[in-house]
């Protein structure tokens, strides 16, 4: 396979198609409505399939990036350098997935300006995948901050009524971080061309980097920063629920399942290698803002009464968990934060295509409005339920796998947050399934209504790919993590070596603590 | 050497400034004489005096022509070249911009022409000397010229109050060099900005009168430039001229400025010197002071034009930070890029305004999306650069300059600018939130037949991308030019 592959810059393709996609689009005609969504339909899915072929091409046995392009483009150490490895990998399958899913829930919702829509989502499908490939660090800023501009649109053209605060929001919030993180880009690239003598911006060199501890927590605080709000890590979420609120489903299921992402896998690829002394020395503090975020996350999740701010609440709790793994510093938590990525990226993109395919007919989102849903539409009832019980973990699902190693990892490193941890289990089975129970069951509100027809072709086919593929990571989890195993090991390993103060992480912990903690993750 | 025809250096070295100078009087002349006062003739003579002294300036660049004429007078090396080819750019771009514009606002295109050419010669001489005198003439050319630009719409009291207020502010800091000038030369005996003042700063102390002087030719310059707190008239004038008079105030002055501050201050700040220790932190406080000023204001605005002044202000603040860190090349970048994304900013103005009426508030952008997708995206593209969003050409100039600024040791003032670039974002966001985001209440249509405009915006377009996604033949330009700077 790879080597039917290996003439081929496929991780470019897959990086650069939907752009090129979007170019494309820019010739059409307006009032071509089907012509323009078919194409970026069509681009998004040719993506998909490519994005496939660099999980059969990946090898992962170095756990090395491969498939590594780098040809020189400016001076100073920048490179045009991508590759992918067993961290980023999936990510990019992810983004590749939901690209053209999201398009599909929107055939509908979106009738205005299609072309421009179109066109900026595939420009975001670009920024995405280009934020996960990227090896040189000027390259991933660039992504990074370019993939602002198409959300920005997106949610400030096609978003609710509070919408262009909500986008401001968004952007100011993300910017303020990441402009720091320019500053600390400037810090690190000086102090890398006054230790090795030549400028260099590839990541992976400048891990070596020498850097006095304090330059170093400076340093790890101003990337931390940039990804934290990202996350979005307590108490940097504000901007969260009025953008995930604000904006379109396509908007919302692209910002919950990729975006959130990269904020923890900016901790992944740069916060930690980086700076793994300062990393080692945060970790506590932000493992309790973690926590903080799980519970608090998950109480405002019990509370909402509108659906989407109630999905956007529980992602706060999710990633929370998430971080806490991340900052676990250990092989099984990290492998369980990167799969709980995905299973994140995959239930709340479900759970926001379903609320987005309620909305769609009955143009309300408030929960108070729904009832018996379920008499309506048995179909959607199934898949919403799976989606919903993936996100609450239920073993057999993929939610279990992540989370219970999630947990196992958490628990190493420390066993009071461990518990406290556990507290997401509880809340998020709550919220959800009373959400499930109010929208879903009892007595049907308006029985005369008739807008609440089962699903169609195309919902079906955007909601069955995610619940396949919950199941499938549920029962073959082995699939995907072996092809992370040996990156994730490489990555802890670096980490250790660097920092040896990581294995002494452990906060006093209560003596009783641990056999509650152990009991907790097999519920 | 069979091209060009060899041709003596020193009239080289005039050449572009030859060019320029015979233009204007031939257009000034052309404008006495010929019947029809609404004609693009002069235009045409402008745009070739000025790519005549584009011409001269590269076959100079290529044949290495740099080096000191006229006994001293004229200084001709890369940096004056190269700032010289911004110049000309943003002259060429002026013009353009102005065929249906002089028509449509009953302004003379004839005297815009000629005066121009002289205000461009000025700023070339201005950059192309070390002698402060020959700087001060230079200066003075270009300010005159650009008073009299700035009112040449006489129907309108705001051109003209715009020019009455440039003009006594101007004189007043032209009083400011020459005095300082003075005191220059009391204490070192010359009248050469760098080598008299390096002089001088070489001693363990630097001599206070010396100081004075220097600051006082510094206020002058900060003046050209628009930097805080000499900043006050700025606003005012950006508005009230012409919009094209606009475009040439916020680049051509503000280069021709920098260069001399660059030239000025290069050799004295580098170093330990007692000169450095005096004037880095004073330009790092004016830079932040720019900077905010510059972008705090601009939050405020309803009219789009004013908008994009203070806009220009705060990059002035930007600039400075180059300066603080004496790295000619990110200099000379940041002025190419500004030239393309400011001045296509501009343009896109220009393109919206009619016979007789401009429409630059921002009620006038609402809907424009919908009604002129081209046109929005434009000035999309160019607003996001300005903002510093990659893969724009404004990222990679802010990223090499504040860059140069951490590389230096300054990364409070790195910080400081990042933060007011996060300020500019939130006001160059709101003109697209208008464009995009809302709809108009009635659709104005307007005239669209404007082929040179057209060219410009899609040149400043085509140079933001470029310079944003390949800027390496023109990065390996400047850089090579100051490798024996």
């Amino acid at each position: 396979m790879s080597a039917m592959l290996s003439g081929l810059p496929l991780v470019s393709i897959v990086t650069f198609l939907p752009l090129a996609g979007a170019v494309l689009l820019v010739f059409f005609r307006r009032g071509s409505a089907r012509a323009v969504r078919a194409t970026a339909l069509g681009v998004s899915l040719l993506t998909f399939v490519l994005s496939l072929l660099l999980f059969f091409a990946y090898d992962g046995a170095s756990g090395l990036p491969e498939l590594v392009e780098r040809s020189s483009w400016l001076r100073g150490g920048i490179d045009y350098h991508v590759g992918v490895d067993g961290i980023s990998l999936f990510l990019v399958l992810l983004a590749a997935l939901m690209t053209p899913l999201a398009l599909l829930s929107s055939w509908r919702a979106v009738d205005d300006r299609i072309k421009e829509f179109s066109f900026f989502m595939l420009l975001l499908e670009t920024g995405m995948i280009g934020v996960f490939v990227s090896l040189n660090l000027f390259l991933f800023y660039v992504f990074w901050e370019a993939m602002l501009i198409p959300m920005y649109f997106l949610i400030g053209i096609w978003g609710g009524r509070r919408r262009i605060y909500a986008t401001t929001k968004f952007v100011l919030f993300t910017m303020f971080g990441s402009l720091l993180m320019l500053v600390a880009i400037f810090v690190l690239q000086a102090a890398y061309s006054r230790a090795m003598g030549s400028p260099s911006l590839t990541i992976a060199d400048l891990a070596a980097v020498p850097l006095s501890p304090a330059l170093q927590s400076w340093l790890f605080l101003a990337f931390g920063l940039a990804f934290a709000i990202k996350i979005p890590l307590f108490p940097l979420h504000t901007w969260l629920p009025d953008a995930h609120v604000e904006a379109p489903t396509a908007g919302s299921v692209l910002l919950a399942a990729v975006l959130l992402k990269m904020g923890a896998y900016g901790f992944l690829r740069l916060g930690l290698p980086l700076f793994p002394a300062a990393a080692a020395s945060f970790a506590p503090a932000l493992s309790i803002l973690a926590v903080v975020g799980i519970i608090y996350g998950g109480l405002m999740a019990l509370v909402q009464k509108d659906m989407k701010s109630l999905v956007a609440y529980s992602s706060v709790s999710h990633m929370g968990l998430i971080m806490l793994a991340v900052f676990s510093l250990n092989f099984e938590a990290t492998e369980g934060a990167i799969y709980q990525m995905l299973n994140h990226g995959l239930s709340t993109g479900a759970l926001f295509l379903c609320v987005g395919i309620l909305y769609e007919r009955t143009h309300t989102r408030l929960i108070a409005d729904y009832g018996g849903a379920a008499a309506r539409m048995p179909v959607f009832a199934g898949l919403f339920l799976v989606a919903m019980l993936s996100s609450a973990g239920l073993p057999g699902l993929n939610g279990f796998v992540g989370e219970f190693l999630c947990f196992f990892g958490i628990f190493a490193a420390n066993k009071t947050l461990a518990v406290l941890s556990v507290s997401t289990v509880v809340l998020s089975a709550a919220y959800l399934l009373w959400l499930y129970r109010r929208v879903m069951h009892g007595p049907l509100k308006d029985p005369a209504d008739r807008r609440l027809r089962d699903l169609d072709g195309r919902e079906l086919a955007c909601l069955v790919p995610l619940v396949v593929l919950m199941l499938f990571m549920g029962l073959f989890p082995g699939t995907f993590l072996r092809k992370m195993d040996s990156s994730v090991a490489r990555y802890v390993e670096s980490l250790r070596s660097k920092a040896p103060v990581v294995t002494a992480l452990e906060l006093p912990g209560r003596p009783g603590a641990e056999a509650t903690a152990l009991a907790e993750p097999e519920r | 050497m069979g091209f060009p025809p060899p041709i003596p250096p020193s009239v080289l070295a005039l050449a572009p400034l030859l060019a320029l100078v015979a233009g204007a009087l031939l257009v000034l002349l052309l404008e006495a004489f010929l019947k029809r006062k609404d004609g693009e003739l002069p235009a045409f003579v402008a745009v070739f005096a000025l790519l005549a002294s584009a011409f001269f300036t590269v076959v100079s660049w290529n044949v290495g022509n740099s080096g000191v004429y006229l006994h001293g007078r004229l200084l001709v090396d890369n940096l004056a070249l190269l700032v010289t080819g911004v110049l000309v750019l943003a002259g060429i771009a002026v013009i353009l911009m102005s065929l249906k514009y002089a028509a449509h606002q009953d302004m003379n295109l004839g005297q815009l022409c000629g005066l121009l050419l002289l205000a461009v010669a000025g700023a070339m001489i201005m950059v192309s000397s070390s002698d402060g005198l020959v700087v001060f003439l230079g200066l003075e050319v270009l300010s005159v010229a650009s008073y009299a630009m700035s009112g040449l719409k006489r129907q309108d009291r705001a051109s003209s109050e715009a020019a009455a207020k440039y003009f006594l502010m101007g004189s007043f800091a032209g009083a400011f060099f020459v005095f300082g000038l003075a005191l220059v030369f009391g204490t070192s005996g010359s009248l050469d900005l760098t080598a008299g003042l390096s002089a001088g700063a070489s001693l363990s102390a630097f001599p206070a009168a010396g100081a004075v002087g220097l600051g006082l030719i510094l206020t002058a310059l900060f003046f050209k430039i628009a930097v805080a707190p000499f900043h006050m008239w700025a606003p005012d004038v950006y508005e009230g001229a012409p919009t094209p008079v606009t475009v040439f105030l916020t680049i051509v002055p503000k280069a021709a400025g920098l260069a001399v501050l660059l030239r000025v201050l290069l050799p004295l700040l580098s170093g330990e010197t007692a000169a450095a220790a005096v004037f880095t932190p004073a330009l790092s406080v004016a830079a932040v002071l720019t900077m905010f000023a510059g972008n705090l204001a601009a939050l405020r605005q309803k009219s789009v034009k004013r908008m994009l002044a203070y806009s220009s202000i705060a990059h002035a603040g930007y600039l400075l930070v180059a300066i603080v860190a004496g790295d000619a090349p990110s200099l000379v970048f940041y002025l190419l890029v500004y030239l393309f994304m400011n001045g296509g900013a501009f343009a896109v103005l220009v393109a919206m305004s009619g016979r007789g009426f401009e429409r630059a508030s921002l009620g006038d952008f609402a809907g424009l999306g919908r009604r002129h997708p081209g046109l929005a995206a434009s000035l999309s593209i160019f607003l996001l650069s300005l903002a510093g969003f990659p893969p724009t050409a404004g990222f990679l100039a802010k990223f090499y300059v504040f860059g140069a600024a951490v590389r230096e040791g300054h990364i409070l003032l790195a910080v400081a600018a990042v933060l007011a670039s996060l300020i500019a974002v939130a006001y160059y966001l709101k003109i697209i939130v208008v464009m995009y985001m809302q709809d108009a209440e009635a659709a104005a249509a307007f005239d669209r037949d404007d082929p040179a405009l057209f060219l410009v915006i899609f040149l400043g377009l085509l140079g933001v991308l470029q310079l944003g996604l390949w800027p390496g033949n023109a990065l390996s330009l400047i850089r090579a030019a100051f490798n024996a700077f």
